[in-house]
């Protein structure tokens, strides 16, 4: 269905502005991906979460013509959807249809994007529910919740030191007009990406490309490049206080790696070895769960990741200027928690120390090889990931990390992982019940012993009692008890 | 070699060809002497396979009581290794080959799948067909993987609606198993590590070849598929064991229980009546699969309203019930004020009563017709999403076919089997009705 899709895409530069990625092909559907480089990180300072709530009034309200229920009746026979995801800084709109339902898909599609209604009960259903998003829902999910403080935490003085949906307070001030203003000045044509695949014409994309040209205005507004997060030296934890059967945990630092720079996959190896996500492969998930039943799974990241989990790969279209490096713990036992944080360091250090072992290496370098092959297998993938190849300037993804791999040695990733990854500048986020003991007992330097419900082999044995003491460098002053009902 | 059942189907992907079946890729099934199945599905999508594994054991199969969650359990015990390929083994094999595993299960079925390189079927399908024939888990192990299962249910349990699914199944059920939910009982989960024993019974009685369906999707040829079938799994044996699974008695009078959660959430109204067992004869599943479009889809009446005009409920939607046994009929909404609960549910019962009052507009039931059809279609993205749609079905009928028969089914509908759906099984006797709060504090914070 997509033969030779990497030949096929091409990224025309045939209008001035408008950046195109097309992958046409015999599909009885057609997958719209359309991408505006803004997002969070374009929030005003006193506005944070303004994107969050224009894309999703966008995506969720009705237009200048039609109403939402309108939209809703239309969309409805032909299974059409649009979605909408959001991060620091790019805004994604995604969709697939039929091709017998093209035409009125496509004129839907081009209203809602182009002349939206923002109409004042779309505003408030949009807003209510928002606001709804951070009480109900990541408060009453731990693991999402922990990551979100680490990334406001890790990235706190800059523009991406807030919660990409807002805060609860700043959401409630935001008004219609400044939904208006972000819309006139962030929907730009100097901002977006068309991608369109499967069973479209030259005329059809040509016409497209017209109506995007004729309709937005031409250019963003100037932002400045965002400054790198001010993280101080030494380890710090944050303990969200709630009513909790177990501890999630999530442990992160800034790294320089973006996707364009050297070190990146490098990086990539190394954290596939590392943690692989939901994969059984990981160093953290075979020492953590598999032999110590410690939890569901141990995982690391060197790029964003959202809704983890519920997703087996990441999403495109989370680019970003600035990453970190992480390390999501699910939730623990509460008697484990400070074993598993510490066995997560101890992994870490080891790894910073020893290095990667050889067949460590051969391995993760083969999985990522051959899995970056997979990741593009949807239209929807291949145009996502197309957009962010241009955006980082890099070659198509799949073809850049195999010809990078080939050449990659056991040192390169060593150097990579040493030049990155500062084991002494870490940020800890656990999200647990009795937030004052376990601050006590992480500050304390106490042993953490664990016990097992069968016999473990003589080796786990021993490298538990020196996990069970390893130093956290954690001073209580160092430490800070958040109500999860005052985060984000 | 012996075809006990072969079929070859094919059908025009052009949509708006009209009798065209909605599966529209041509596939092969076949069952092996020992009963196992094999169906094999080529697509034009190039270089990936994906195989799905399905074992017709779920929760429903639990039956003994003390024992809930095993099913699930050993879903997590599939990837614990053999002799041949110990954990280890098996793990650095499918990550050479830069491959996707996981597995999940469900309340009918649990289902092992790999996405991998076409080059790789050979040593997917021999890995596979080791670990279901040669399992070895020690005790030790089965005791560590009980720790990763209950790790897993805390994961789920900072959510109301794990709670919520929890009290619904039971306060629902009397004696069928749907009556704990996939994950199991806590107390059981906790007490598994007890339970060794049990859980290699559990593998003797289910992990057998007339259990067993192997879809194979993506780039394949069907004939060498087979010839692999055969070579690694052809020997494996029969089993013997046939569940008693318990047959729910009909409820005799409306039920309700409240949930009180410790954290501030939207208040949650669950209302589920007990409808049928998964059919693609009659017209039974459809009806209420179509009814609870009609009724509560984002473009119903009552959608529009509660969500979008009155902004009293956040969310709402319904679910049809597609099981091996009579399970529950779901309307599910968020609701904004607790002050508002008892007026949206009283909004939700009209909304029913109504559907069994009158006939639906016949143009609003095509609409729904060609929303099913075209989300469907929406969904064939990739070879595993394609395996993904089957691989519930292959549980329900053992045949991809069966989506081609329910389909028809939808079309064949009229305003009044709709009606007759909605009189059969969305009665006050048969209806649950389920509320979660949070606490009281935080509801009246909230109406501020």
């Amino acid at each position: 269905m997509k033969p030779l899709a990497a030949l096929l895409l091409v990224a025309s530069a045939a209008w001035a502005q408008i950046r195109v990625v097309q992958l046409p092909s015999k599909s009885p559907l057609v997958t719209f991906r359309i991408v505006f480089t803004t997002g969070s990180a374009a929030d005003p300072v006193e506005k944070p979460g303004l994107a969050a709530l224009t894309a999703t009034l966008i995506a969720e309200g009705g237009t200048k013509d039609l109403t939402y229920k309108q939209i809703e009746d239309a969309m409805f026979p032909m299974a059409g959807s649009l979605t909408v995801q959001v991060d620091k800084e790019m805004t994604a709109f995604s969709g697939a249809v039929h091709t017998d339902n093209l035409a009125a898909y496509y004129k839907l599609l081009r209203a809602r994007l182009l002349t939206p209604g923002f109409r004042e009960d779309d505003f408030k259903r949009v807003q209510s529910d928002l606001i709804n998003g951070i009480r109900s829902g990541l408060r009453n999910d731990d693991e999402e919740l922990a990551k979100a403080v680490l990334s406001g935490s890790i990235y706190r003085g800059t523009p991406y030191g807030h919660y990409t949906y807002g805060t609860v307070a700043s959401i409630e001030k935001l008004t219609l007009d400044d939904v208006k203003s972000f819309y006139q000045s962030q929907y730009a044509q100097t901002n977006l990406f068309l991608g369109i695949a499967g069973g479209f014409s030259p005329k059809f994309l040509e016409d497209m490309k017209k109506d995007f040209r004729t309709m937005l205005p031409q250019g963003a507004g100037f932002r400045p490049r965002e400054k790198t997060p001010q993280f101080p030296d030494g380890v710090h934890a944050i303990i969200v206080e709630k009513e909790t059967r177990s501890v999630a945990i999530s442990i992160g630092t800034p790294i320089l790696a973006t996707r364009d720079i050297a070190d990146y996959p490098a990086l990539l190896v190394a954290n596939s070895y590392l943690g692989q996500h939901r994969m059984s492969y990981g160093l953290l998930y075979q020492q953590m769960r598999e032999a110590r039943g410690l939890n569901y799974g141990d995982y690391s990241y060197i790029e964003p990741f959202p809704n983890a989990g519920s997703r087996m790969e990441p999403p495109p279209n989370v680019a970003r200027h600035m990453q970190m490096f992480q390390i999501w713990i699910r939730p623990v036992e509460p008697p484990n928690a400070v074993f598993a944080i510490r066995m997560a360091m101890y992994e870490l250090n080891k790894l910073l120390k020893d290095g990667i072992p050889e067949d460590g290496f051969e391995r993760a370098r083969d999985f990522v090889s051959r899995n970056v092959n997979f990741l593009t297998r949807t239209h929807d993938a291949e145009l996502g990931y197309g957009i962010d190849s241009i955006w980082y300037s890099t070659p198509p993804y799949a073809d850049y990390v195999r010809g990078a791999l080939a050449k990659l040695t056991r040192e390169d990733v060593n150097a990579a992982l040493r030049r990155n990854v500062h084991p002494n500048r870490l940020m800890i986020v656990a999200v647990a019940g009795h937030a004052e003991e376990l601050k006590r007992q992480l500050a304390s330097g106490d042993p953490s012993p664990i016990a097992y419900n069968s016999p473990k082999p003589e080796a786990i044995k021993r490298e538990d009692e020196t996990i069970a003491k390893w130093p956290l460098n954690l001073k209580a002053e160092d430490i800070q008890i958040v109500p999860a009902e005052s985060v984000p | 070699m012996v075809f006990k059942l072969a079929l070859l189907v094919s059908a025009a992907a052009a949509l708006s060809a009209a009798p065209a079946k909605v599966f529209p890729y041509s596939y092969t099934q076949e069952d092996l002497p020992n009963g196992l199945r094999l169906v094999v599905v080529p697509t034009p999508f190039p270089n990936i396979v994906a195989t799905y594994i399905v074992v017709q054991a779920g929760s429903r199969n639990e039956v003994e009581p003390g024992h809930t969650g095993f099913a699930h359990l050993f879903e997590h015990l599939m990837f614990k290794g053999t002799e041949k390929y110990p954990a280890a083994a098996y793990n650095e094999a499918l990550q050479r080959m830069g491959a996707t595993s996981n597995a999940y299960t469900t309340a009918d079925y649990t289902c092992f799948y790999t996405v991998f390189s076409k080059e790789d079927l050979p040593k997917v399908m021999e890995m596979e067909a080791d670990r279901f024939q040669r399992l070895k888990v020690s005790e030790p192990e089965f005791k560590t993987e009980s720790l990763a299962v209950l790790g897993e249910y805390n994961k789920n349990a900072s959510s109301p609606f794990s709670k919520l699914d929890e009290v619904v199944a039971d306060t629902a059920y009397d004696r069928s198993t749907y009556k704990h939910t996939t994950m199991g009982f806590l107390k059981d989960i906790q007490d598994m590590p007890n339970q060794y024993p049990y859980g290699l019974q559990f593998f003797d009685r289910y992990y057998r070849p007339e259990y067993t369906t192997i879809l194979v999707v993506g780039d394949v040829k069907t004939k060498a598929v087979h010839d692999l079938a055969v070579q690694y799994w052809g020997e494996w044996k029969r089993g013997t064991f046939k569940p008693e699974i318990p047959r729910e008695p009909a409820q005799q009078a409306p039920r309700s229980a409240a949930v009180n959660w410790p954290t501030p959430t939207l208040p949650v109204l669950d209302i589920a009546y007990k409808g049928p067992a998964y059919s693609d004869s009659t017209k039974d599943t459809a009806a209420l699969g179509a009814l609870a479009l009609l009724a509560f889809s984002t473009s119903s009446d009552l959608y529009q309203k509660l969500v979008i005009e009155e902004q009293r409920a956040a969310s709402l939607h319904a679910e049809a019930p597609q099981n091996l046994d009579p399970s529950l009929f779901e309307v599910v909404a968020l609701v904004k004020r607790e002050g508002d609960l008892d007026a949206v549910r009283d909004r939700i019962y009209e909304t029913i009563q109504t559907f069994r009052d009158q006939p639906v507009d016949a143009a609003r039931l095509d609409a729904v017709r060609k929303h099913l059809r075209y989300s469907l279609a929406n969904r064939m993205r990739s070879s595993d999403a394609i395996a993904a749609i089957l691989a519930p079905y292959v549980a329900l009928r053992r045949t991809p076919e069966t989506l081609n028969l329910l389909y028809n089914q939808y079309d064949a509908l009229t305003p009044q089997d709709i009606r007759n759906a909605a009189e059969r099984f969305l009665t006050a006797s048969g209806r649950t009705t389920v509320t979660l709060v949070g606490p009281p504090a935080a509801a009246a914070a909230e109406a501020k």
